[in-house]
């Protein structure tokens, strides 16, 4: 067993593809705290699909394509702030309008390349062994400036997730907290395009930080949970990917198998939460 | 909060002159004046819709006063918020949210903890003083979510306690609260207002307002009556409240059906 889960990352490559789905999967898993806890789980869903165009226009341009997505992911975040504010379209109406046609225009653009299909997926499902020192750092950049904004302001998103009129009342501007966290969520979604792709990385979001909520009666220890859960699923899912492919013949995309993963390890949270009820950790029944 | 010198005695705590509130143009209150002091209690009494809920907003500055104006503590109320703490239904938040009593009372202090900083040990001090005062010391670390819906309301109460307010507005505090729950809110309540907190509460309920409140503001969209709840709460006034609502029993009580 060991052997299979040390063993693949002797290889360079493997080991910055290891850094790489670590860093991530442990800053997905504590952004994703705060959108499963606002219940924004269809929000980032949105947010991965309209970040694509700005990758595709980055790539097409032959510019970073961090700062396609990010230019992306900004006025994603802007626009559904804005729109989701008119109580005629509602923010479920905004998001499907948003994603829709954000991800037409991006798909557009790639038809237009000569190298589409391989252009399209890459995009959409990442390339984790590809990943170079330039992408980790680039990882350890933003996760660095996520988790510093999270931290600064984690009191105050707690607040308004759990009482927003309360917080409102206190004198929070709450619709500047949601920008920030739509904001964040873009970041994470940046940092993750190389390695799994913008349509999976909704996953790394919400998956592990699902799991934790269901072991976890603490927003610190939901976090904690969250950080670690994501880590492993991504440990774990390059391991069996690389296991599978290399010794079994059979080709396993290693981002999806990480989603793969994570999803088993939610399932095993989801049978382990009502156990962990009955030995007494949740309290009081309602 | 020491930077702040304190508003003169003389200046009323909340003081409405002729406010309307409207939302997308649609009058959802108007016409509403009053003055309410230091260490007063104000029941606002009127039906579903009546525009209580608007009257609080307004008063927190949440929504735009269309005509009129509101003053907390002499100045506008945006201005005023670190002065003033509000109630919303217990029920309206959600229940498995993870946080713990103690931690959901701890909320009241952010304000003052500011940004980046966690809470201090005065502020944890204040937040435990405040659960002591609702009855729910031994709770402390029960999920929020686990908690009855009288203990859940009782917790929101800390809250605005720990935020020390001098105006203190409260929704329905005792829709679907038990016995127990409504005695301990009633004595915190007192204890607020013995301190020269004012405050004002929506509720359906005469019978609390009675209890809880000496004067009352009779709502339906417009201001029915204002002033001292033994004269103000006459039959007359609660039918042009409640229209059909209303029963009449015998000459001079009436009955008012809930909706």
């Amino acid at each position: 067993m060991t052997e299979v889960l040390l063993e693949p990352f002797r290889l360079p490559y493997m080991q910055r593809a290891l850094l790489e789905v670590l860093l991530l999967g442990a800053l997905a898993g504590v952004v994703g705290v705060f959108v499963v806890l606002r219940r924004l789980a269809f929000v980032s869903d949105a947010l991965t699909h309209t970040i694509f165009p700005g990758v595709v226009i980055a790539h097409l341009l032959d510019r970073s394509l961090l700062l396609g997505a990010l230019a992306f992911g900004v006025l994603t975040a802007v626009l559904l702030t804005g729109i989701g504010a008119n109580r005629r379209v509602g923010a479920d109406a905004a998001l499907a309008i948003l994603l829709t046609s954000f991800f037409s225009v991006g798909v557009v653009l790639v038809s237009r390349t000569r190298t589409y299909t391989a252009d399209l997926t890459v995009f959409l499902f990442g390339r984790v062994l590809a990943v170079d020192r330039a992408d980790l750092l680039q990882t350890l950049a933003l996760a660095l400036v996520v988790l510093g904004t999270l931290w600064a302001l984690r009191k105050e998103l707690v607040l308004r997730a759990f009482d927003p009129e309360g917080a409102a009342a206190m004198g929070y501007r709450t619709a500047a907290l949601d920008l920030v966290l739509n904001l964040l969520i873009a970041l994470v979604v940046v940092a993750a395009v190389k390695a799994v792709g913008t349509v999976l990385v909704v996953a790394l979001i919400i998956v592990p930080a699902a799991a934790a909520r269901l072991l976890a009666d603490r927003v610190a220890t939901t976090t904690a949970l969250a950080c670690a859960l994501g880590a492993l699923g991504g440990w774990l899912g390059l391991a069996a990917s690389y296991e599978v492919s290399v010794d079994h013949g059979i080709r396993l995309a290693s981002g999806a198998t990480i989603v793969v993963v994570l999803v088993a390890l939610f399932g095993l949270a989801a049978a382990a939460a009502p156990l962990r009820r009955r030995v007494g950790g949740g309290g009081v029944p309602r | 909060m020491a930077a702040e010198p304190p508003a003169p005695a003389a200046t009323p705590v909340l003081e409405l002159r002729h406010v309307a509130v409207a939302y997308d143009r649609v009058p959802a209150v108007e016409a509403v004046d009053g003055v309410v002091a230091a260490g007063q209690s104000v029941a606002l009494i009127g039906p579903n819709g009546a525009g209580k809920s608007t009257l609080i907003r307004a008063v927190l500055g949440l929504v735009p006063v269309v005509s009129g104006s509101v003053t907390v503590l002499g100045r506008p109320p945006q201005a005023a918020r670190r002065q003033v703490a509000y109630v919303p239904q217990a029920d309206t938040l959600d229940a498995e949210f993870p946080v713990s009593a103690l931690q959901a009372v701890l909320m009241g202090r952010y304000p003052r903890v500011g940004f980046v900083r966690r809470p201090g040990a005065a502020d944890r001090q204040a937040a435990e003083s405040a659960l002591a005062a609702v009855g729910l010391a031994e709770r402390a670390s029960a999920r929020f979510g686990t908690l009855s819906g009288g203990q859940r309301q009782r917790v929101l109460l800390a809250r605005a306690i720990a935020q020390e307010p001098r105006l203190l507005l409260l929704d329905e505090p005792f829709t679907g609260v038990d016995a127990l729950s409504q005695e301990l809110l009633l004595t915190a309540l007192r204890r607020l207002r013995g301190a020269g907190a004012a405050v004002v509460m929506a509720t359906h309920d005469l019978g609390l307002a009675h209890l809880a409140c000496d004067e009352v503001c009779l709502l339906n969209r417009h201001q029915i009556g204002f002033g001292p709840i033994g004269t103000t709460l006459t039959p007359e006034r609660l039918r042009a409240t409640y229209g059909g609502q209303a029963l009449e029993l015998r000459g001079d009580g009436v009955i008012v059906a809930r909706p």
